[in-house]
């Protein structure tokens, strides 16, 4: 407990200050340990991470093809919780959504953050690759990107957008979107980008990341597709709450059903769950409020790399197959293929019928 | 020209082909309902998980006996089969045996054990085998013969063939792949028996075939 004095009482009243209690504060100091699997013990060292870090590190937030849904998500949040407070703390110096400047202003702010350097980059949204698709200010997105994300210490690409392309990148892509990690390796710039697959962005994700960061002075340990593995290395069907229907072969059939009234399993109805990877039926949204099963609807799989396009339809168990020109389910494929092999042996013992085969043999065996 | 019964299968052979059929009738059954849940259960019946469990412990049988043929391919004291399956020499048969099957030739030549129809066939069955292992493997969440955690061990897997939703597409169409080959087995196996009477089908259970004397 006497750690927990070491939160000055300055650093305190600021929150204080913003309608923040210091209970809230060491709350979501908590809650954050608990979300980087840390031990209680941790509390006190958080709170002083941020404390240190209301030193303001700086963080550029860089909006591309999106619909800008990963900032609406922070701050929309319901009362002074993570998102403030990190925002609060952070100082985010550049975020075209969100910030008062505009224009020429702006873009002074931003040049300004770029010669200070040493700031998180945080990526919203995929990167055009198409000349002329996507501009900012008269500059292609690929080039701003290239151009910040030198001097940045960490980056971070929130959202499936900025992650794989997301929905801005379904087929057919016309202006060519695909996600900050390739297009850093397009534009030959090698630094670990620490990918927040979702749609949107979880927050919680997001600060416990920062706050990971501010602390350990390092980013978390990543998945092949970059994403942190403690956010995404189970399944949402393996923590699902409605996990204990579909063991019991419990299933939603319709929606509006007497099943559905009684929360059975999605997954007849296209869960995607056990497929995707991420803490949702932990973590959940809107501070902890719900997440999708929760709320009725089955996992969609925006948390994983080529959502949506391979994971549509939404209300259906498996994708579509895709081969050129065809488009099919699996199971016309399988009903296809069956219906061709009874067929093809109906047509063969029809032929060696009329063709008399095997008249002439007889049975017999060395007597 | 007259026949004589051959001892065809030994009885190792016997017992991995028909634990081959039980388990893939098993994985068959309980894949179409891990991919269609068609009957519903109680809390107590718990009919999902044991469905999973029947389909790992199947699949376990599978991959073993798979094991166990290749095993007696090339050390049975039996028959040392493996020279049979070589693709070159088949490729070369090929055209004779399709030449029979399409009713363009009345006679094909003589084969020790397998024509190269079947040869090919069964090289991809052990392919198949394989192939559904991997991917079933990328899908499982648990540890393969309780040491392989499966899920780190394969993600390769799923990387390669573009997510486990993928997986699951190639995991679902080998099946069918399976019953396809399982059609044309069985109807291969009547027909002879049927049409030359000589005793194919029973042989997989008694061990003896007729053959043409040489
Ligand atoms: S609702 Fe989805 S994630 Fe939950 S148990 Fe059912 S299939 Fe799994
Ligand atoms: S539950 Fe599925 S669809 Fe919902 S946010 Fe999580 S990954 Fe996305």
């Amino acid at each position: 407990m006497g750690d927990r004095e070491e939160i000055s009482k300055q650093f305190l009243g600021t929150f204080e200050f913003q309608g923040i209690k210091r209970r809230d504060f060491l709350k979501f100091c908590g809650a954050t340990a608990a979300l980087l699997g840390l031990s209680e013990s941790f509390i006190p060292k958080i709170a002083a991470a941020i404390e240190k870090a209301s030193k303001r590190p700086p963080v550029v937030w860089l909006n591309f093809a999106s619909d800008s849904g990963c900032t609406e998500a922070l701050i929309k949040a319901t009362y002074p919780n993570a998102a403030d407070l990190v925002l609060d703390i952070l100082s985010v110096d550049y975020n075209e959504t969100i910030m008062a400047a505009a224009g020429k202003q702006a873009e002074e702010i931003l040049q300004n953050s770029k010669k200070a350097g040493d700031y998180i980059l945080i990526v919203e949204g995929g990167v055009p690759t198409k000349k002329g698709h996507g501009m900012i200010a008269g500059k292609e997105m690929l080039d701003i990107l290239k151009e910040f994300s030198g001097p940045a210490v960490a980056i971070l690409a929130v959202g499936s957008c900025a992650t794989f392309g997301g929905v801005p990148a379904a087929k057919p892509n016309p202006s060519q979107i695909i996600g900050v990690t390739e297009a850093l390796k397009k534009v030959g710039v090698k630094k670990a980008v620490v990918n927040l697959d979702l749609c949107p962005v979880n927050v919680e994700y997001l600060v416990a990341v920062v706050v990971n960061y501010l602390l350990l002075g390092k980013l978390p340990e990543l998945d092949s597709f970059g994403r942190p593995k403690m956010f995404y290395g189970q399944t949402i069907h393996e923590n699902c709450e409605r996990r204990a229907n579909f063991d019991a072969g419990r299933f939603v059939e319709t929606f509006g059903s007497n099943e559905e009234a009684l929360g059975y399993c999605l997954y007849k109805m296209g869960c995607k769950g056990p497929m995707t990877y991420s803490a949702c039926p932990k973590v959940m949204y809107n501070d902890r409020i719900s997440w999708c099963v929760k709320s009725g609807g089955p996992c969609i799989g925006c948390a994983e790399h080529g959502w949506p396009d391979k994971f549509a339809g939404f209300y259906e168990r498996l994708p579509d197959v895709k081969l050129p020109g065809i488009q099919a389910t699996a199971d016309k494929i399988g009903a296809v293929a069956g219906v061709a092999t009874a067929v093809g042996i109906a047509a063969h013992a029809i032929a060696t019928k009329s063709s008399g085969r095997g008249k002439g043999e007889k049975e017999g065996g060395n007597k | 020209m007259a026949n004589e019964l051959k001892y065809e299968w030994s009885l190792a052979l016997r017992a991995e082909h028909w634990v081959r059929v039980i388990a893939i009738a098993a994985l068959v059954f309980t894949g179409f309902y891990i991919h269609w849940p068609f009957i519903s259960g109680s809390a107590e019946s718990a009919v999902m998980s044991w469905m999973k469990f029947f389909h790992s412990v199947a699949a376990y049988a599978l991959v073993l006996g798979l094991v166990v043929r290749v095993y007696l391919a090339f050390n049975s004291a039996f028959d040392r089969d493996w020279k049979d399956f070589s693709i070159t020499k088949n490729l070369k048969d090929l055209p004779d045996m399709l030449a029979y099957y399409l009713f363009v030739n009345d006679t094909h030549k003589d084969y020790r054990k397998y024509n190269p129809l079947q040869a090919f066939a069964y090289l991809l069955i052990a392919v198949l085998i394989i192939f559904t292992t991997f991917t079933g493997a990328a899908l499982y969440k648990g540890n393969a013969f309780g040491f392989i955690n499966a899920q780190e061990s394969f993600r390769w897997v799923n990387a390669m063939l573009g997510g486990e939703s993928y997986t699951r597409i190639w995991h679902f169409l080998s099946m069918w792949v399976f019953i396809i080959f399982l059609g044309a087995h069985m109807y291969m196996g009547l027909i002879w028996s049927v049409v030359h009477k000589d005793k194919t089908f029973s042989s997989i259970f008694t061990g003896y075939k007729l053959k043409k004397k040489f």
